[in-house]
């Protein structure tokens, strides 16, 4: 039923001309109340016809819910995207990756730890490279906090994923890490680093929705995805060739920087409190991983 | 494919006839590019793989983008979408789609966008088809996203248009009769039974 009611702002606004003629007629177990009432009649209208125009979906998927039908919904125009203009489209989807790239630049949990602890991930990071049992708990143990920072849930621009960070992000990371690889072995880097990226993802995002992560899978790779831009950085200072002394601090940095942001944008994603250490580990050794690619290539 | 037998004689494959010309050409040019850049960097320039791989789903991506967004409501008046459910994290597909009384569909432009819609995907089909004969694995993984990305937009698509008929023959007929409901319910599931 949950599925049925309409959950996006964009549900209240008016409906077409059909659906005033469905108003029309009573439902069977209305009460005198429901009837008629002129003061609520857009407010009632809403459920009403979210029931009758999913009737039709619901149908078919109980019919056929074995086949690889998806559940869906026909909306007739409630928000009138159909008319709009190419360049209200494109400024609308422009704004939507700038707002995910600012929580990439901005991370929330990065920027709130330090100012509460001094130190924030950036320092349990440090320790992280050092060894991995003591720091883990360690790590484990300011969880609280960062549920506490984390509490503000997911936003809503984050809300409409789009696979253009990832694919764009992941093509640079893969055009830089091949730059220096030997002539003979560009292609097999190249695709070897894009298989990765795209098969990390994917299972970066299992584990969470294997520990009742409420968050859709494209959305996942969609975020994990664009964290990774601090790690572009680091391919590109590798593509130019920085010496390896100076590399080192500086990546641990940028990789501080994606698990931060990661951490802060999936933080919403409701994994139950204590697990939540558990679900971010797979993220880490996948950023771990990818800084290391970049620090020997 | 049967929209496009179901259109009369007015709508024949000219661009001239469309009314959308600019939004035409551009979703056949993006749809078309794509498999040359693939094809032509396949068998001439193979020496630099990593850029075709580039250019080639650069192009695919722009081309799923423009397809779904631009294109699909202007030419035919639909559009698809997935919506997250933030309290749950459920995804839901929404699809929209004009209103027949109001908007009046070229048909020359619905032939053009169905007859695009489905030949890429078998296209890439055959694609992948040789490229696994020749055993060229490195460029199968570029076929294996074309596919995805294109056999996304024609299903999601096809699907909208039928449930763009089924909603607009569900109110239009006798509402609330089971007999409508079930007649295009069994259209939707007997489409994606295939």
């Amino acid at each position: 039923m949950a599925a049925m009611l309409p959950s996006s702002s964009t549900s209240n606004a008016p409906y077409d001309n059909d659906a005033v003629e469905r108003d029309l007629i009573d439902p069977d177990d209305a009460a005198l109340d429901d009837l008629d009432d002129p003061l609520q009649s857009t407010s009632d209208r809403a459920p009403l016809v979210g029931n009758i125009q999913s009737g039709s979906s619901r149908g078919a998927n109980t019919q056929s819910y074995l086949t690889s039908s998806i559940p869906g919904e026909d909306r007739r125009a409630p928000t009138n995207t159909i008319d709009e203009t190419v360049w209200e489209t494109l400024s609308r989807d422009l704004l939507a990756i700038w707002e995910k790239m600012k929580q990439v630049l901005y991370p929330k949990y990065l920027l709130g730890g330090m100012m509460q602890r001094g130190g924030g991930i950036g320092a349990a990071e440090r320790g992280e490279a050092d060894g991995f049992g003591g720091s883990i708990r360690e790590l484990a143990g300011r969880w609280p906090d960062a549920d506490v920072i984390l509490q503000g849930g997911m936003s809503d621009g984050l809300r409409d994923w789009d696979l253009w960070g990832p694919l764009v992000f992941c093509l640079l990371l893969s055009l830089f890490l091949s730059r220096r690889a030997k002539e003979t072995q560009k292609e097999l880097v190249f695709s070897g680093v894009f298989a990765m990226v795209w098969v990390g993802e994917a299972v970066v995002t299992m584990q969470i929705k294997l520990l009742g992560g409420n968050i859709s899978f494209f959305q996942s790779v969609s975020i994990i995805g664009y964290t990774l831009f601090p790690l572009v950085i680091a391919s590109l200072l590798s593509a130019v060739g920085l010496h390896p002394i100076p590399r080192i601090p500086i990546y641990i940095v940028l990789v501080a920087w994606s698990l931060a942001a990661g951490i802060s944008i999936l933080g919403g994603s409701g994994v139950v409190r204590n697990r939540v250490g558990v679900a971010v580990y797979p993220l880490l050794v996948f950023y771990i991983l990818l800084g290391c690619l970049c620090f020997i290539s | 494919m049967e929209n496009a037998q179901q259109t009369p004689a007015p709508g024949t494959l000219s661009w001239r006839l469309s009314s959308h010309p600019i939004t035409l050409l551009t979703f056949l040019f993006f749809r078309v590019s794509s498999l040359l850049v693939y094809l032509f960097g396949l068998r001439l320039f193979t020496s630099n793989f990593v850029l075709i791989f580039i250019i080639t789903i650069l192009l695919l991506a722009t081309d799923f983008y423009y397809l779904k967004n631009i294109a699909g409501r202007r030419l035919v008046g639909l559009r698809w979408w997935n919506e997250v459910d933030t309290a749950t994290g459920d995804s839901r597909w929404v699809f929209e789609s004009a209103d027949p009384e109001t908007r009046q569909i070229n048909a020359t432009d619905k032939r053009f966008f169905w007859i695009a819609l489905y030949a890429q995907p078998v296209l890439w089909i055959l694609l992948a088809v040789v490229a696994l004969a020749s055993l060229e694995f490195i460029w199968l993984t570029l076929v294996v996203i074309a596919l995805i990305l294109t056999i996304t937009n024609t299903l999601a698509f096809s699907r909208c248009d039928k449930f763009s008929h089924a909603t607009g023959f569900a109110s239009s007929a006798a509402f609330g009769s089971g007999l409508a409901r079930n007649l295009a319910g069994g259209m939707v599931s007997s489409w994606f039974r295939r």
